[in-house]
C-alpha cells in the first residue's frame, strides 16, 4: 500500500473506531459488565486502537517525509522552532516558487480504492520548505450533495499537522479514558447527588450512568478527529457542530443540576453565535468560489478542480495571496453583467472579455472585502469554539462537567479546534484578518488572566488559564507566528490536560473545588502534587534561557514571544501586542503558582478536608505520569531535527513564510516572516523577557501564599474596587444579559404578542367578510363549473356555519355525507371514463 | 371490464397509482356502511391501520423498485428526471378536465412521505375513543386528499383534492380537538378557504388564457395533451384535431400550462390588467393560496391554534404533510407556469421565507405551551423552504449560475422531507407526554429523562433533528438553503444564518425545561409510565429515518435532484434568453421576442420530454 492510500485508511479507521464504540455502548450500555462497567473497556479499547493506528500513520509519515531541521540557518541545532534564519532567503524563495513549485505540486494521485485522492509533494525536498506547497494528501470518501459544479462531501486532508494532531488527541484521550474509568467510579452504583435539592428537602438519588459517560466521550473523540481529518470546510462545520453537541452532553452530564444544564445550554448557544459568523464565512466562500475543499481535487475525469488554498494563493502568483477570480467577479457583478450584455450576440466573446478584465478588477480592489469577510467569518466560529473574547464566557461555566471532560474537551482538544482551524485556514486569512485575530487574542489572554488571578475554584482557575492560553495561540497566529501558535497548541494540550487531571485528582480526594479549603496536600498526595508542579512549570514556560533547555512550554511560549516582539518592532504602533504577551506571561506564572501553593503548600486550612485527602488510585495516577513526561519533552528537538516543531513546519502553508502587507481595515502594516523571529537578538530578548516575567510571577505568588510577606487579604482590600471587578469576572455575564439575553426575550414576547394581539384580531375582524367570500366561492363554482364541485362547496359552506349542530348528534350523518359524497364524485368520474372509452 | 387489460398495457401505472390514491377513500366508504357492527371500535381501527399499511406498501412498491426486485413497468425509475407513471383518462370532456396523474422526482418522495406518515399517524390514533368510526372515515379521506394533490397533473383535479383534504381536516380538528377546537377549526377553515378562493380564481384565469394549439406536436405529446400512448394514425389524427380546432382549446393540464407559460409568446404574459400581467396575477394569487398552507408570516396564525387543539395524529399529519403542499404547489405550479412572475417576485418569496424563519424562531422562544412552541418551530423551518425555492440568483448572460438556485431548490425539497420526519416526530413526542399528564405547560415539566429514559432519548434525538444538528435530517436542507441564499441577497443570507442561534436557543431551552432537571414539577406525575410498544413502533422509525436521511442524504437526492435540476436549468435558460434580449425589465416576459433565444426551444422541449414511460 503506498502512502497516499495508507494514510487516509489508517487515519480513517482511527477516526471511525470511537464511533463504533459509541454505537456499541449506545445499544449495549448497561449490559456491558456489571452496571455497565465494561463500557469503559469498550471505549478505552477503541481509543487505544485509534492511538495505535495514528501512531502507525505517524511512523509511515515520518518514514516518507523525514522530519529534520530546515537546512539553511545556523540555529537549527537549537531545537524548537529554528527553521530558518534568513528572511531574505525566505522571501526570495516565496517569489521564485511561482515557477518551481507550480508543476511539482500538481502530481495528482492515481485512482485509489478509497476515492479520488490528490497528492501534493512538497517542492523543496520533504522537510517542509517555505514557499512551496506542503506535502499533503487529500480526497473524498463520500458525497452529501452534488449539483452542477457544487459538491459537498466528506473527505480527508492529511498533512504533517493532521497526523500530529491525531497522535496528540488520541494519546491524551487514551490517558483520559483510563483516568476516567477510575474517576467516574461512583457512577457505577446508585448515587446521591448532594448538589441537587429536591422540593421535599431531600437530595436526589439516582442510578449511576457510567456507560453514558463513556458513550458521550466516544462520540466526542469521533467528532473531534473528524474536524482534524476534514478535507473541506463543510465537513469541518459538520463535526464542529457535533463536538458542540458532545460538549453539551458532557457539560450537562449531571443534568439534574440546574447549573449544569444552564452551563450546557450556554456553551452551545454561545458557540452557535460564533457559528453564525462561520456560516457567513462559508457562504462568502461557497457563493463566490463554489468550493470549500482545502486542496485541489482531481475528479473522476482527471480534471483538476482547484481548492481554496490554490485559489487564494495560486502557484502563478508565487503562492502570494490574491483575491480569487470568483470573488473578484462576484464583487464586480455589475461590471460583469455590463460586459456580457454588450456581447449578447456572441456570448463566448463576452465570457472571454470578462476573463480578460478580471485582472484589472482585482487590481482595482474588487473582492478584497469579500475575502476579508470570509476570513473573519470563519474566524468567528473559532472565537466561539476556542472561547475567545467576546465569546469566552461559556468556557468557565463548562467546568460543571466531570473533570476528565474538562481535561479532554474543554482544554486539550475541542477548544483547541478553533486554533487548529485558524491554522488550517491560514492561507485564506488576509493580513487585516490576521491583525484582528491578534487583537482578539491579546484581549482574551489579558482578560482571562486577570480573572484567573482572583478565582478560588481550582477548576475555574484552570479554565481561565485555558482561555488565556488560547488567546496566546490566537495572538501568535495573528502576528504571523503560524508555527508558534500551533506548536503552543500541541504543548499546551499536554500540560493543560495534565493540570486538569491533577485538579481532578485533588477534587476526588477533597470533595471540593474550593482552594481556600485546601492547602498542605503535598504530603498526602505526592504524585498528584509532583505531576502538577511539572504542569505548572510547563505552562509558565520554565527553562534556562542561555542553554535553551526547558519544559515543553518554554519552547512554544518563547517562539510566541519572539514573533510578537518581531511584529512589534516592525510595526511600533502595534507594540501593545508584545506587552500583552509579556504581561500575560507574568500573570500566568502568578496564578498558576498561586494555585499550586494554595493547594499543596503551607498548612492545611480545613482539617476535615485534609484528613480525608489521599492519593488517587493507580489507574488515575498512571495517566498523570504519562502526561507529565510529555509535558516535559513535547517541545524538545532531537539531534538531527526530529521534533514536534519541525514536524509542524512540514505543514506550513505555501506562501505564508514571506512578508505580507496589510491595510484594508488598518493603516498599512507588515506581517513579518516567522523565520525572521529566530534571529539571535530577537530570540535572546524574547527568552530573557519570558524568564524574567515568569520568575517575577512565581516569586510574587510565593511571597503572597508561601512566605506570607504580602498577605493576599491586604492586597485585596487595598485595591478593593479592582478586586471586586475581577472577582465578578468583569461583569461580562451581567452585561451580556442586559445587552443580548433580555432584548432577545423581549423581542420574542413582542413577536408572540403581535400574533395574538394584532394578526389574530385582524383575522377575527375579517371573519365576517371571509364568510361572504365563502359564499362567493360557492357562487363561482355553481355558475362556472357544471355543478360537480357543488356538493363539496356547499358542504364546505354549510359546515362552516353549522358547526354547532354537528356537536349535537348529527355528526354521524354529516361525516357519512361527506364520505359518500366524495366517493360518489369519483364513482361518477369512473363511470365517465367507461363511457368515453366505449364511445 | 374489457378496458382493464388495455389500460394495464398502455398505462401500466393506472392501477397502482389509482389504488394508492383511492384505496383509503374506498375503505372510508366501506366503513361508512354498516358492515362492521356498532361497538367494534377496535375492528375499525385495525381496518384503518391495515389500509394505510397497504397503501404504504403499494407506494413503496412503486417508489423503491430496488426493494421488490427488477422494475416492472408501473414502477418509478429513480434518477429519471421526467414525469413518469402518467395516467390519463378523460373526465369532464366539455371542459377538458382529465383524470391525469403522474409522479416525478419531486412528487414521488412526497407521496411516500405521506403514505408513511399516514401509517404512523394511524398507529398514533389508537387512543382516540370519541366517535371512532367517523374519525377513521375522515382520516382515510384525508389521506386520499393528500395523495391526490401530489399526483394530480390536472389543475382542476388538483383543486378538487385540495378541497377534499381541507374538509376532513376541518372536522378532525373541530370535533376531536382540544378545548378551543371550534375556534381553531374555524380559523383554519377561513384561512384555507381564503387561499382556495384565490387559487380558484388563478386557475380559471390560466385556464381561459391557455390554448394548447400553440404547442408543437412534440410538446403536445410530451405534456400528454395528446397521449403518447397513441400510435400511428391515431396519433396523427389526434394531433391534427388539436391543430385544426377552430376555437382555442383551453386546458387544465399542468404540464401543458407550463409549456405554454414558458413559450416565447406566452399568452399569460401577453395579457395584462390593472398594470400587471395575467402571469403576475396568477402567480400572486396562487402564491397566497400556497403560502397560507406553508404557512408564512403573516398568514400563519392558524397553525399554532390548529396544532394546539388538534389531536396528536392530526398534528403529525398537519405538520408532516399538509404544510408541504404549499411548498409543493409553489414548486410544481407557480414557477413553471409563471416563470416571468417567478423571477420578478423572487424577492417576495425569499423575503417571506426569511421573515418566517426569524419571526417563527422568536415566537417559538416565547411560548409556554410545548405544542405551540413546536408549531412555531414549523413556521421557522418552513421558512427555509420558501427561501430555498426563491433564490433565483440571476446575473445576465452566460455568468448565470443555475446551480446555486438548484442547490436552493434541492435544499428546500430536502427540508420539506426532513421536516416531515422531524416535525411529525416532535408533535408525536409532545403527544406522548400529553397522553400521560394532560398538560403541555413547559414550566411544569422537568426530570422526564430520569422518569422515562428511553422516551426522553428518542425525543431528544428528534428535537436535535429539528435543531439542525449534522448527522440528522434537519441539517442538510438548512445548510444547502442557507449557503445558496448568499448569491441572491447578502442581507437575507445573514438573517437566515442568524436563525441558527435562535433555533438552538428555543430547542435547547425546551429540552432543558422538559427533559432535564431533577424532578417532575407538574400534575399527574405518577402517570409518567414508560413508552408502550405501540408508541415505540411510531417513534423508532421516525428517529431511524431522521438519522438515515441525515447520514445518507443521497437516498433522497437520488430522487429529487434530477427533476429539480432540470426544472431549474430550464427556467434558468429561459431567464437568460429573456435577460439577454431585454436586460432592463427582468420580469417583463411580456415583451420577450425570439431574439437571443437560440436553444430555447430545445430547452422547453427537454423540460417536458420524458413523460410516460
Amino acid at each position: 500500500m503506498d502512502i497516499e492510500s495508507l494514510l487516509p485508511t489508517l487515519l480513517g479507521l482511527a477516526w471511525l473506531l470511537p464511533l463504533a464504540s459509541f454505537v456499541v455502548i449506545l445499544f449495549a450500555g448497561p449490559r456491558l459488565g456489571s452496571h455497565g462497567k465494561g463500557a469503559a473497556g469498550v471505549a478505552t479499547a477503541a481509543i487505544v486502537g485509534s492511538f495505535v493506528l495514528s501512531l502507525f500513520a505517524f511512523i509511515s509519515w515520518v518514514a516518507q517525509h523525514p522530519v529534520r531541521a530546515v537546512e539553511h540557518g545556523e540555529h537549527a541545532e537549537h531545537g524548537a522552532a529554528h527553521a530558518s534564519a534568513d528572511p531574505a532567503h525566505a522571501s526570495a524563495d516565496a517569489a521564485h516558487g511561482s515557477t518551481d513549485h507550480a508543476d511539482a505540486s500538481h502530481a495528482s494521485g492515481a485512482d485509489h480504492a478509497a476515492g479520488h485522492g490528490t497528492t501534493h509533494a512538497a517542492g523543496h525536498g520533504e522537510a517542509g520548505g517555505h514557499g512551496g506547497l506542503p506535502a499533503s494528501y487529500s480526497g473524498d470518501w463520500y458525497t452529501l450533495y452534488e449539483g452542477g459544479r457544487l459538491k459537498l462531501s466528506i473527505g480527508w486532508y492529511v498533512d504533517a499537522l493532521t497526523v500530529l494532531m491525531f497522535v496528540m488527541i488520541t494519546f491524551i484521550a487514551t490517558c483520559i479514558h483510563v483516568y476516567a474509568s477510575g474517576y467516574m467510579h461512583d457512577e457505577l452504583h446508585d448515587i446521591t447527588d448532594h448538589e441537587v435539592h429536591l422540593a421535599d428537602g431531600g437530595h436526589l438519588h439516582r442510578p449511576g450512568r457510567f456507560h453514558r459517560f463513556f458513550q458521550a466521550l466516544s462520540l466526542f473523540c469521533f467528532s473531534m478527529l473528524g474536524i482534524v481529518i476534514a478535507g473541506n470546510l463543510a465537513m469541518v462545520f459538520i463535526f464542529w457542530e457535533l463536538v458542540g453537541i458532545c460538549s453539551w452532553f458532557l457539560i450537562g452530564f449531571y443534568y439534574e443540576r440546574k447549573s449544569a444544564s444552564n452551563a450546557a445550554n450556554k456553551a452551545f448557544i454561545v458557540n452557535r453565535i460564533g457559528d453564525f459568523g462561520m456560516l457567513i464565512g462559508l457562504m462568502a466562500l461557497w457563493g463566490a468560489l463554489g468550493t470549500l475543499h482545502f486542496a485541489d481535487a482531481t475528479g473522476p475525469d482527471g480534471h483538476v478542480r482547484p481548492g481554496l488554498f490554490t485559489l487564494v494563493r495560486p502557484p502563478v502568483a508565487g503562492h502570494a495571496q490574491w483575491v480569487p477570480d470568483g470573488m473578484v467577479k462576484f464583487a464586480a457583478a455589475e461590471k460583469v453583467e455590463r460586459v456580457l450584455l454588450s456581447h449578447a450576440d456572441d456570448p463566448r466573446a463576452g465570457v472571454e472579455q470578462v476573463e480578460a478584465k478580471v485582472e484589472d478588477w482585482r487590481d482595482e480592489g474588487y473582492g478584497r472585502w469579500l475575502l476579508l469577510v470570509a476570513g473573519l467569518g470563519i474566524f468567528c466560529g473559532c472565537i466561539g469554539k476556542s472561547a475567545q473574547f467576546p465569546l469566552f464566557v461559556w468556557l468557565p461555566d463548562a467546568m460543571e462537567g466531570p473533570t476528565p471532560v474538562s481535561a479532554l474537551v474543554h482544554s486539550a482538544t475541542m477548544v483547541a479546534a478553533g486554533v487548529y482551524l485558524t491554522g488550517r485556514f491560514y492561507p485564506v486569512l488576509t493580513p487585516d484578518a490576521l491583525l484582528v485575530i491578534a487583537y482578539v487574542g491579546a484581549m482574551t489572554l489579558f482578560i482571562a488572566a486577570t480573572i484567573a488571578l482572583v478565582a478560588n475554584d481550582i477548576k475555574r482557575v484552570l479554565a481561565y488559564s485555558t482561555v488565556s492560553q488560547l488567546g496566546y495561540m490566537m495572538l501568535a497566529l495573528g502576528v504571523g507566528g503560524w508555527l508558534a501558535g500551533l506548536f503552543h497548541l500541541v504543548t499546551h494540550a499536554f500540560f493543560k490536560s495534565l493540570l486538569f487531571l491533577c485538579s481532578g485528582s485533588v477534587i476526588h480526594a477533597c470533595h471540593t473545588n474550593d482552594m481556600r479549603k485546601m492547602g498542605g496536600l503535598a504530603k498526602a498526595m505526592p504524585w498528584t502534587s509532583g505531576t502538577m508542579l511539572v504542569g505548572c512549570l510547563a505552562i509558565i514556560g520554565a527553562g534556562v534561557p542561555f542553554l535553551d533547555i526547558g519544559l515543553s512550554g518554554y519552547y512554544s511560549k518563547d517562539s510566541i514571544l519572539a514573533q510578537a516582539l518581531l511584529f512589534a518592532r516592525e510595526n511600533p504602533s502595534h507594540s501593545i501586542l508584545f506587552y500583552a504577551v509579556a504581561g500575560g506571561a507574568m500573570l500566568t506564572a502568578f496564578y498558576m503558582f498561586r494555585l499550586w501553593f494554595m493547594t499543596f503548600a503551607g498548612r492545611p486550612r480545613d482539617h476535615h478536608v485534609h484528613e480525608h485527602a489521599h492519593e488517587s488510585p493507580p489507574v488515575m495516577v498512571y495517566p498523570l505520569v504519562a502526561l507529565s513526561i510529555l509535558a516535559v519533552i513535547a517541545g524538545w528537538t532531537l539531534p538531527g531535527g526530529f521534533g514536534i516543531a519541525n514536524m509542524i513546519e512540514q505543514a506550513r502553508p505555501a506562501g505564508t513564510g514571506g512578508l505580507e502587507l496589510g491595510g484594508l481595515l488598518f493603516s498599512a502594516f507588515t506581517v513579518p516572516a516567522e523565520h525572521s523571529s529566530h534571529a539571535h537578538d530577537i530570540h535572546v530578548t524574547a527568552s530573557l523577557t519570558a524568564f524574567a516575567t515568569a520568575a517575577t510571577g512565581v516569586l510574587l505568588a510565593a511571597a503572597m501564599y508561601v512566605w506570607g510577606i504580602i498577605p493576599p487579604a491586604m492586597v485585596a482590600s487595598a485595591v478593593k474596587p479592582l478586586y471586586t471587578f475581577l472577582a465578578n469576572r468583569w461583569y461580562f455575564d451581567e452585561i451580556y444579559r442586559f445587552l443580548f439575553v433580555l432584548p432577545v426575550l423581549g423581542i420574542s414576547r413582542l413577536v408572540s404578542g403581535t400574533d395574538k394581539g394584532i394578526i389574530d384580531r385582524f383575522i377575527e375582524g375579517v371573519a365576517w367578510g371571509a364568510k361572504q367570500v365563502a359564499g362567493f366561492d360557492a357562487w363561482i363554482d355553481r355558475t362556472l363549473i357544471d355543478g360537480l364541485v357543488n356538493s363539496t362547496a356547499s358542504a364546505t359552506y354549510g359546515a362552516g356555519i353549522e358547526l354547532k349542530k354537528l356537536q349535537t348528534g348529527q355528526l354521524r350523518q354529516y361525516v357519512m355525507f361527506i364520505a359518500l359524497g366524495t366517493v360518489a364524485i369519483f364513482v361518477l368520474a369512473g363511470l365517465l371514463f367507461r363511457s368515453s372509452f366505449a364511445g | 371490464m374489457g378496458i382493464a387489460p388495455t389500460l394495464a398495457v398502455t398505462q401500466p401505472a393506472f392501477w397502482p397509482l389509482t389504488l394508492i390514491l383511492f384505496l383509503p377513500a374506498i375503505v372510508a366508504g366501506i366503513l361508512a356502511l354498516p358492515i362492521i357492527p356498532r361497538g367494534k371500535d377496535d375492528s375499525v381501527r385495525w381496518v384503518g391501520l391495515a389500509t394505510t399499511i397497504a397503501v404504504f406498501i403499494l407506494s413503496l412498491w412503486m417508489a423503491v423498485p430496488a426493494i421488490f426486485g427488477a422494475g416492472s413497468p408501473g414502477q418509478f425509475a429513480v434518477g429519471d428526471a421526467g414525469m413518469q407513471a402518467v395516467v390519463k383518462q378523460p373526465w369532464i370532456p366539455a371542459f377538458h378536465i382529465e383524470y391525469l396523474l403522474g409522479v416525478d422526482g419531486i412528487s414521488m418522495p412526497l407521496v411516500l412521505l405521506t403514505t408513511f406518515l399516514s401509517v404512523l399517524a394511524a398507529a398514533a390514533s389508537w387512543p382516540i375513543e370519541k366517535h371512532v368510526r367517523p374519525y377513521w372515515i375522515l382520516f382515510l379521506l384525508l389521506e386520499t386528499g393528500m395523495i391526490g394533490v401530489f399526483v394530480s397533473l390536472d389543475f382542476f383535479l388538483f383543486y378538487v383534492f385540495w378541497e377534499v383534504m381541507l374538509l376532513p381536516m376541518y372536522f378532525l380538528i373541530g370535533i376531536w380537538g382540544g378545548p378551543r377546537r371550534e375556534y381553531a377549526a374555524i380559523k383554519f377553515f377561513l384561512y384555507t378557504l381564503a387561499g382556495s378562493v384565490l387559487m380558484l380564481l388563478a386557475i380559471l384565469m390560466l385556464y381561459f388564457a391557455s390554448d394548447v394549439r400553440t404547442l408543437s406536436d412534440d410538446q403536445l405529446l410530451a405534456t400528454h395533451v395528446v397521449s403518447p400512448v397513441l400510435e400511428g394514425a391515431d396519433r396523427a389524427a389526434a394531433l391534427t384535431a388539436v391543430h385544426s380546432a377552430p376555437k382555442p382549446i383551453h386546458t387544465f393540464n399542468l404540464l401543458a400550462l407550463a409549456a405554454i407559460g414558458q413559450s416565447p409568446a406566452s399568452p399569460f404574459a401577453a395579457t395584462s390588467f390593472w398594470g400587471m400581467t395575467l402571469e403576475s396575477w396568477a402567480f400572486l394569487l396562487l402564491l397566497i393560496g400556497f403560502v397560507i398552507k406553508v404557512p408564512v408570516v403573516p398568514v400563519h396564525t392558524w397553525l399554532p391554534d390548529a396544532h394546539v387543539e388538534a389531536p396528536t395524529p392530526i398534528s403529525m399529519i398537519l405538520a408532516g404533510v399538509l404544510l408541504k403542499l404549499g411548498g409543493y404547489g409553489i414548486l410544481r405550479i407557480c414557477y413553471p407556469i409563471c416563470p416571468g412572475a417567478g423571477l420578478s417576485f423572487a424577492w417576495l418569496v425569499c423575503g417571506l421565507g426569511v421573515v418566517s424563519m426569524v419571526y417563527g424562531a422568536f415566537a417559538a422562544l416565547a411560548q409556554k405551551d410545548f405544542k405551540r412552541m413546536v408549531a412555531y418551530s414549523s413556521v421557522s423551518h418552513m421558512g427555509y423552504v420558501m427561501l430555498g425555492l426563491g433564490v433565483w440568483s440571476a446575473v445576465a448572460g452566460h455568468e448565470y449560475q443555475w446551480d446555486a438556485w438548484a442547490q436552493g431548490v434541492n435544499g428546500a425539497m430536502f427540508q420539506m422531507l426532513a421536516h416531515g420526519i422531524s416535525s411529525a416526530g416532535m408533535f408525536f413526542m409532545v403527544g406522548v407526554l400529553y397522553d400521560r399528564v394532560h398538560h403541555r405547560n413547559l414550566e411544569e415539566f422537568g426530570g422526564i429523562f430520569n422518569r422515562m429514559p428511553l422516551y426522553a432519548s428518542l425525543a431528544v434525538a428528534i428535537f436535535f433533528a429539528g435543531l439542525g444538528l449534522p448527522g440528522l435530517c434537519g441539517f442538510i436542507g438548512e445548510v444547502l438553503v442557507t449557503l445558496s441564499s448568499w448569491n441572491y441577497s447578502r442581507l437575507l443570507a445573514v438573517c437566515s444564518a442568524f436563525t441558527v442561534i435562535l433555533t438552538a436557543a428555543y430547542i435547547l431551552w425546551a429540552i432543558q425545561r422538559v427533559y432535564l432537571g431533577a424532578e417532575y414539577k407538574g400534575p399527574h406525575g405518577d402517570h409518567l409510565t414508560p413508552m408502550t410498544r405501540r408508541e415505540l413502533a411510531i417513534a423508532v422509525p421516525l428517529v431511524v429515518l431522521a438519522i438515515v436521511f441525515g447520514v445518507a442524504p443521497q437516498l433522497i437526492f437520488n430522487y429529487i435532484t434530477p427533476t429539480v435540476n432540470r426544472q431549474v436549468e430550464t427556467l434558468a435558460e429561459w431567464t437568460r434568453s429573456i435577460h439577454d434580449g431585454h436586460p432592463a425589465a427582468a420580469g417583463a416576459a411580456a415583451a420577450a421576442t425570439d431574439e437571443g433565444s437560440v436553444g430555447f426551444q430545445a430547452a422547453i422541449d427537454s423540460f417536458s420530454v420524458g413523460g410516460g414511460r
